[in-house]
């Protein structure tokens, strides 16, 4: 090995340049900046490092159902981060939810409406107010949506594997569970497990210590002899992300899993079995039933790369703020300061300070109008509000482009 | 117990995994044993590739072949139940790296082996927190890697082997109820597919070994009923879904161009083996034997996937 390489050095002389992809880990900021404002005489077109346009988004793809012990998997891609989602569906008794009977005794009229609900639901498929109070106390009050993000799994270096989760591991699981809970992604009626009690006679053998409840039976269904229906159990998601590789945006990558998963899971049939007073579930594939998702929320993330980061901050110090405002203004026509990158990859993650959020959703499967579920931007003022209408339209069109490739999943 | 404040938990009571109801009216054939379709000599297929996560030195992705029954319910589903499953993990290596500080003067490499199941991994749903069998896991891992990497070569230096476990073994069929023979059968498959997969990932992350360290399993199953007296036979590379009974099993870490074994894992009895005619092996050397065999299988995939990462590196340059 050491012989001909020997042999083949002195020919090639010793170069005073440094190769790019040791300037880029020396001076990370001037190579991105010289990639992003290339000199005007070179005529090369503004692009960043990793050779996208600055609203480009990685090569993503996706795949769904892979994994053998789960109610539903999915493993996204998007460049160099890799997110694996699986969801396992448990049971949640209502006689383990301590508070259960008390806040349905308590609203007597909440109970009936719930009786309803259950009984129209199976036809209707418009949400309406309601059932939205009902979905969110249900799934977010008995937390009926469990997701967990893990980093430790060696994705990157500097996440001690076995150490408990990182700041950034906790903040994107909070992250992935309030977005699951105001896109209202899952519908609590997947989730219930109904039981219609049968008929036995007058005497009602079950029930004679319920006073409220028998008056309540009564004024419900003063014809019918059936008694309400009652939920027995909630099935309760585990959503667990493992990134098994870190390079930048990991929250595009880990929702865009948890979405795909949600899409593929399947629950079992469950009913009350009385005689063993428990939930059983048919293993029959064709009894069981995917979840009926509201929507394709898709998220996207933007890194903004300023070519002087602090030049922002002076005003704050010096004291005459206006006039360095406005001479800011003129800088900022004459040569371009900024550039907001999509999908920042972990070299463009380092560099950047601001970092905004968008999830967006289309109306009736991308005819309808573009909805904002979610918009989150800190770290700077780059983004004011004529960027972030920017940003949004390059959402909606991430949208189309996510919303083919989890159709094809 | 303390409820975990750094990640989400799920209601306070506690949720209950579903229950199937007797499934022999439902016609999903999900009550039939899954039967072993291969020869007693031959492996499962592995797939194993290198370099798939990038912020890392080294890194593998492996995956055995699916059983016949469980290739057979992918393609045309019935039942929930999965029949059996097929490993699969990805595995990291980050360093060589200077130690912390803090540590203590080594003259050689430290090597940290972690294993960690997915919570999805297996059919009961597991814990965040590594469990017991994980550590244990772990340590063995260690012990088949410490025999192959020269670690005189580095000294005052880290290397961190993660191996997260995304589908795990089965420790026996779904069906059977929990016997005498039982025991984790299943983890002794993912150790053998763990030390294969450091084994690449470390070549991965280019550090000098003697040799792949490949992992290979034999076991001596009886698949007749507890009534008839059939004596064990001894099989390769068993998926323990796949058979009644498992009585014994090895997994070996082997270096087939040293001829050495850097990790036994032997586990039951193997007294009772029933050997061809002529054959003079005790019941753990024929096992020994068969494990040794299985190893250098995966030898040859886990050589195949290592040159072809190389031609890959070679042709960037």
């Amino acid at each position: 090995m050491a012989a001909p390489e020997a042999k083949v050095a002195p020919s090639i002389p010793p170069s005073l340049s440094l190769p790019p992809s040791q300037f880029a880990r020396l001076q990370p900021h001037a190579y991105l900046l010289a990639h992003l404002s290339p000199p005007p005489a070179s005529n090369q077109p503004s692009i960043r490092a990793n050779g996208r346009a600055p609203s480009q988004f990685r090569v993503t793809s996706a795949n769904a159902g892979s994994l053998t012990h789960t109610n539903g998997s999915a493993v996204v891609r998007i460049g160099d981060t890799a997110a694996v989602c699986g969801v396992r569906a448990e049971l949640l008794h209502t006689e383990d939810i301590a508070s259960w009977s008390v806040s349905q005794a308590s609203g007597s009229h909440k109970r009936r409406r719930l009786a309803d609900l259950g009984k129209k639901s199976a036809e209707e498929d418009e949400e309406d107010e309601e059932d939205d109070e009902e979905d969110r106390a249900h799934i977010e009050d008995l937390n009926l949506l469990v997701p967990n993000l893990s980093l430790s799994t060696g994705c990157a270096p500097g996440f001690i594997p076995g150490a408990p989760p990182s700041a950034l591991a906790q903040s994107l699981s909070h992250q992935i569970l309030s977005l699951l809970h105001s896109t209202r992604l899952v519908r609590a009626d997947d989730l219930r497990i109904w039981y219609q009690p049968p008929n036995l006679g007058p005497e009602e053998p079950e029930r004679h210590n319920e006073d409220e409840q028998m008056d309540m039976d009564a004024e419900h269904s003063p014809t019918s002899e059936s008694k309400p229906r009652e939920i027995k159990a909630f099935w309760v998601l585990y959503i667990d992300v493992m990134i098994i590789s870190l390079a930048g945006n990991p929250f595009d990558a880990a929702w865009a899993a948890v979405l795909a998963a949600l899409r593929d899971t399947k629950l079992p049939k469950a009913w009350w079995d009385v005689d063993n007073e428990t939930i059983l579930c048919s293993d029959n594939i064709s009894d069981a039933r995917k979840l009926c998702l509201r929507g394709l929320p898709v998220a996207s993330s933007f890194g903004v790369f300023e070519a002087d980061a602090a030049a922002g901050w002076r005003p704050n110090v010096i004291p005459d703020a206006e006039e360095q405002k406005a001479q800011d203004q003129k800088r900022k026509k004459g040569s371009q300061q900024s550039w907001i990158l999509a999908d920042p990859d972990g070299y463009e993650e380092g560099l950047s300070q601001e970092r905004a959020c968008i999830v967006v959703d289309k109306e009736q499967g991308g005819k309808g109008k573009t909805v904002i579920m979610k918009m989150e931007k800190h770290g700077g003022w780059t983004v004011d509000t004529e960027e972030l209408r920017q940003l949004v339209d390059i959402s909606a069109r991430r949208w189309d482009e996510m919303k083919r490739m989890l159709d094809q999943c | 117990m303390m409820a975990d404040r750094r990640r989400i938990n799920g209601p306070p009571g506690g949720t209950r995994p579903a229950v199937f109801a007797s499934n022999s009216q439902s016609g999903t054939g999900a009550t039939t044993r899954a039967q072993r379709q291969r020869q007693p000599s031959e492996l499962r297929k592995i797939f194993l590739k290198t370099g798939l996560i990038p912020t890392a030195s080294g890194s593998s992705y492996l995956e055995f072949e699916p059983s016949a029954s469980l290739a057979a319910a992918r393609a045309n589903p019935k039942s929930l139940i999965p029949p059996s499953s097929a490993l699969k993990l990805a595995c990291t290596v980050h360093g060589p790296k200077p130690l912390p500080r803090s540590a203590a003067f080594s003259p050689n490499l430290v090597l940290t082996t972690h294993v960690k199941y997915a919570p999805f991994a297996a059919r009961r749903r597991k814990g965040h927190i590594r469990d017991s069998s994980e550590r244990d896991l772990g340590v063995h891992l260690e012990t088949a890697l410490r025999g192959a990497i020269i670690a005189e070569r580095w000294p005052k230096s880290g290397l961190d082997i993660t191996i997260t476990i995304l589908e795990a073994e089965d420790d026996r069929w779904w069906g059977d109820a929990p016997d005498s023979h039982d025991a984790s059968w299943g983890m002794m498959n993912v150790l053998a597919g763990c030390i294969t997969a450091a084994s690449a990932a470390i070549a991965d992350a280019h550090i000098d070994c003697l040799d792949l360290v490949a992992g290979g399993v034999a076991a001596l199953v009886s698949d007749e009923s507890a009534g008839s007296s059939a004596a064990p036979k001894l099989m390769l590379d068993t998926d323990p879904a796949e058979h009644r009974s498992i009585l014994s099993a090895c997994v070996v870490g082997y270096m087939p161009a040293r001829d050495e074994i850097t990790e036994l894992w032997l586990k039951g009895d193997s007294s009772k083996a029933s050997l061809e005619d002529g054959d003079k092996r005790t019941g753990h050397e024929a096992l020994i034997d068969g494990a040794v065999d299985a190893a250098r299988g995966a030898h040859t995939v886990l050589a195949e996937a290592v040159r072809e990462s190389l031609l890959s590196a070679v042709g960037q340059l």
